[in-house]
């Protein structure tokens, strides 16, 4: 696999980045939806606790990953697209990094101030970004669990034109970001 | 010996007695400026906790050591750990079970001089267990008063405090740190 980025596919790093995050991601979705159920208690902060950890996972993954990004652009959009499309996608996209950044920040904002400092597995422990304030808890719990849906949602979107531009338009633009997968010309 | 030589020795060693008595100075925390704080671990993170409701009696002269006390008084209903999920959770059953322990106390049986201080091994009854606790601090002459600062260290399960999946130490530590800071007015 490339290292570079080649106008044809997603690089290994690129790859890597998309594949590891998404999977967090869907852990993060479980975590948060098990604990939700829960009592206040052990097994709830058991939960959380992993909930908070593999969220600023995903935070510290997020800032690498964007700095990659800046320095390695992606590959072409398919040359079919209509324009409407590409604004589309690139719209989609954005929503995406703006979300990796404030899910993880809404979260540890909302640790912050409900006086739960946010611990990386146990090794080291997040400074709070603000005092224990309770109004501003259920703020931002609200905004933490909004953009929870906005992300959803926009991964469900993300997932249908996946297998649309696979399926229907018959482009790359799918196997480009499938490691183990040969680069080929569909279009 | 006569009469006389006894009954002035007797009376320089009652006086004695009684100077030393009078330098321990006897004094009552104003528990508006004094705090009482733990620090406690909660998944791999430290949090802090006061106890806004307590008492505290302090009999104390540095050079009669044996003759002074800390005597504390402890609501534990009082609990704030600046979350009202946490701090319910705290006062339950499994954990403090205030309906059933409602206060804790700590009382110090010797007093000893180090060199940063003072330290102390005092008996602390919290969650109806009784276990000795030392503590360090640092007593300093204030205007109107004194001030008593300190901390210690204990493990919470010693006193049970953590029934049922709250006796793991897994999420939550078994070590307790406790600081105090105890502004002390003359007793009135």
């Amino acid at each position: 696999m490339p290292i570079s980025g080649s106008p044809s596919r997603y690089s290994a790093v690129a790859q890597s980045f998309h594949w590891i995050i998404a999977g967090l991601i869907v852990t993060q979705f479980t975590l948060a939806w098990m604990a939700d159920d829960l009592p206040v208690g052990m097994h709830k902060l058991a939960l959380l606790a992993r909930h908070k950890s593999f969220g600023m996972t995903v935070l510290m993954l997020a800032v690498l990953r964007l700095l990659w990004r800046l320095f390695n652009r992606p590959p072409e959009l398919p040359a079919g697209m209509s324009k409407a499309e590409r604004n589309l996608a690139r719209g989609a996209h954005a929503a995406f990094y703006f979300l990796l950044f404030a899910m993880p920040l809404t979260g540890w904002l909302m640790s912050s101030a409900k006086n739960y400092s946010v611990s990386w597995f146990g090794l080291f422990t997040w400074p709070n970004l603000i005092g224990p304030n309770e109004r501003w808890f259920d703020v931002l719990r609200t905004t933490h669990e909004t953009l929870s849906w906005l992300l959803f949602s926009l991964a469900i979107l993300h997932i249908l034109a996946a297998l649309k531009h696979h399926f229907w338009d018959k482009d790359d633009v799918l196997k480009r970001m499938l490691p183990f997968t040969k680069p080929e010309k569909r279009t | 010996m006569n009469r006389a030589v006894v009954a002035a020795a007797t009376a320089v060693l009652l006086s004695a007695a009684a100077a030393r008595a009078d330098n321990v100075a006897s004094f009552t925390a104003d528990t508006q400026q004094s705090k009482l704080e733990f620090t406690g671990v909660q998944a791999g993170a430290e949090f802090k906790g006061v106890f806004h409701k307590f008492t505290a009696g302090v009999d104390f002269a540095p050079d009669a050591l044996a003759a002074s006390r800390i005597d504390v008084q402890i609501d534990m209903n009082s609990v704030d750990s600046m979350d009202k999920d946490r701090d319910t959770t705290i006062r339950g059953k499994d954990i403090f079970d205030v309906a059933h322990m409602p206060a804790a106390h700590y009382v110090t049986k010797t007093i000893s001089k180090t060199a940063a201080g003072f330290s102390a091994v005092g008996a602390l009854t919290l969650h109806g267990v009784t276990k000795d606790v030392p503590i360090d601090f640092q007593f300093t002459q204030a205007p109107g008063g004194a001030k008593l600062t300190g901390t210690a260290k204990l493990n919470r399960l010693d006193f049970g405090v953590g029934q049922g999946d709250w006796k793991s130490t897994e999420w939550v530590g078994d070590a307790v740190k406790i600081s105090f800071s105890l502004v002390l007015k003359p007793k009135g």
